[in-house]
């Protein structure tokens, strides 16, 4: 397993806000999900990464170099994508694009315009008159055509209509099916449902979960139940109000001792809950 | 580097910088205080600044491969070329005032040598005020501009103060050209050089400031 950046031991420290060891790694040519609450350090995490934040301490390598030795170099070969990101917006998408491609020496003209085509892209326009989703594919468009590996994605499809998440979503894969590498960060855990291949989680700026989708989720099963007796009780995990009773997480293992019955769960049920149980609540 | 000014050129450059490049004209007005003309493009390079920032133009700077310390150096670069082009048509301005105004001015230096040099240490001088408070804290362009325009102010306050109270300047500098040509070539000179070592210092600090500054 190749890994394209590693993380380790990162730490970034704010009044009231600690980004604390965090650790992990990235495998190439696939998807890992970043998820967390909002304000639980993920754009920190992805700022540190990308050299806009000054880490307290800690250590970033791309391709098992030094970030800050091979910056420039490592820059070449990443890409951001982050909603909301809406650069001179009054200029026209060809202004930009030719300052930005006399920054990248392996620029590639053809699949800048094949990309163009493919997103349906009118150089004339300016970032305002893009849509939401629109934006995002001129992101992507330009970080792709740069030759980039790694694409870092901030909340990509955040304020998206169904369709055009759903689109991006393709985008993503047909990106992974070709080697690059992605990280993904979003709270829309229902995209990573249908994208990821390993999940990162993060919650107060510890991360609580690295592992692939596939193990992540089967690692949980959800119970629903009206009152608990305190054999159950003690299993549960993030109990919550739901619509017929409670609902609640239990470690898979925990799914043959317990008298109700169990079902798998999906991302956005185990973050939901995971957070209930670290609130306290 | 080449590619840093052509961003900046491209993409940064505000309109209102642009437009404040004519106002160098101001040195035909009689019994004007032509040290503001200077302050007009601190104005338009505050534009520039702000404009950054509603643009995003620092992230979309540092995701590109460059270093930190040279997308400050473009910005600097940036200004000396709008403030230098300022300074030559000043001049050019100010060569026809000399034909078509002969009489001094009542409102500060008058429109001669001295006050292109004057311009030059009125420039030198706002970069060290300006811009390390600036690549302080690129998201609070405005209290830097305050900063400026207070330093601009006291400047064409004592440029009047001194035309009326200061010998050197009341005789000498302050005079029609050509009379003193020698003393306004020493002082265009002094104040070249000024501009020149404020402006390196005022580079270095902000390049200082950037590099330590957490964009967010």
């Amino acid at each position: 397993m190749n890994k394209i950046l590693e993380v380790r031991d990162l730490v970034k420290m704010y009044p009231g806000f600690t980004l604390d060891r965090v650790s992990f790694a990235l495998e190439e040519g696939k998807i890992t999900g970043f998820i967390g609450r909002n304000g639980a350090g993920k754009t920190t995490t992805l700022h540190s990464l990308l050299g806009l934040l000054h880490p307290d301490g800690g250590e970033i390598r791309f391709r098992g170099e030094d970030f800050a030795a091979c910056e420039r170099d490592a820059r070449q070969r990443i890409g951001f994508v982050s909603a909301g990101m809406e650069f001179y917006r009054r200029k026209k998408l060809k202004t930009i694009t030719a300052v930005t491609k006399s920054f990248y020496e392996r620029w590639d003209e053809d699949a800048y315009r094949r990309l163009l085509g493919k997103f349906a892209l009118d150089e004339e326009k300016t970032p305002e008159k893009l849509s939401n989703g629109m934006k995002i594919k001129y992101l992507l468009a330009l970080a792709l055509s740069h030759g980039a590996e790694l694409l870092i994605l901030d909340e990509p499809t955040s304020g998206l209509d169904p369709v055009s998440r759903e689109e991006l979503l393709e985008i993503f894969l047909d990106l992974r099916d070709g080697g690059k590498t992605i990280l993904f960060s979003t709270h829309i855990t229902s995209d990573l449902d249908k994208t990821a291949d390993n999940i990162l989680y993060i919650a107060d700026g510890k991360i609580r979960a690295e592992a692939t989708l596939e193990d992540f989720v089967a690692s949980y099963r959800l119970v629903e139940y009206a009152q608990a007796d305190p054999a159950l009780e003690a299993k549960l995990i993030g109990p919550r109000r739901s619509k017929n009773g409670k609902t609640a997480l239990i470690r898979a293992a925990d799914a043959g001792e317990i008298p109700v019955t169990s079902r798998a769960v999906n991302l956005e049920e185990i973050m939901v809950h995971l957070e209930k149980e670290a609130a306290g609540e | 580097m080449r590619k840093l000014l052509k961003k900046e050129l491209s993409l940064c450059l505000h309109p209102a910088a642009v437009l404040m490049l004519p106002l160098s004209a101001l040195t035909l007005v009689p019994n004007y205080p032509y040290a503001v003309t200077w302050f007009y493009m601190t104005l338009g390079i505050f534009f520039i600044c702000l404009g950054g920032r509603e643009n995003h133009d620092v992230i979309y700077t540092l995701t590109l491969p460059v270093a930190k310390r040279d997308a400050v150096t473009a910005r600097f670069l940036l200004a000396i070329l709008l403030e230098l082009v300022q300074i030559l048509l000043a001049y050019g301005f100010m060569r026809l005032h000399r034909v078509l105004l002969p009489e001094p001015n009542a409102a500060g230096m008058d429109a001669n040598l001295a006050l292109i040099g004057e311009g030059f240490l009125f420039f030198g001088l706002y970069h060290l005020v300006f811009f390390p408070s600036y690549y302080r804290d690129v998201n609070r362009v405005g209290m830097s501009f305050v900063k400026g325009a207070v330093f601009a102010a006291l400047f064409v306050i004592a440029d009047i103060v001194c035309c009326y109270t200061l010998p050197p300047v009341r005789d000498v500098l302050d005079t029609p050209d050509p009379l003193h040509l020698g003393a306004k070539l020493a002082f265009l000179a002094v104040s070249v050089a000024v501009y020149a070592a404020a402006t390196l210092l005022a580079l270095r600090i902000s390049q200082r400031c950037f590099e330590a500054q957490d964009i967010r």
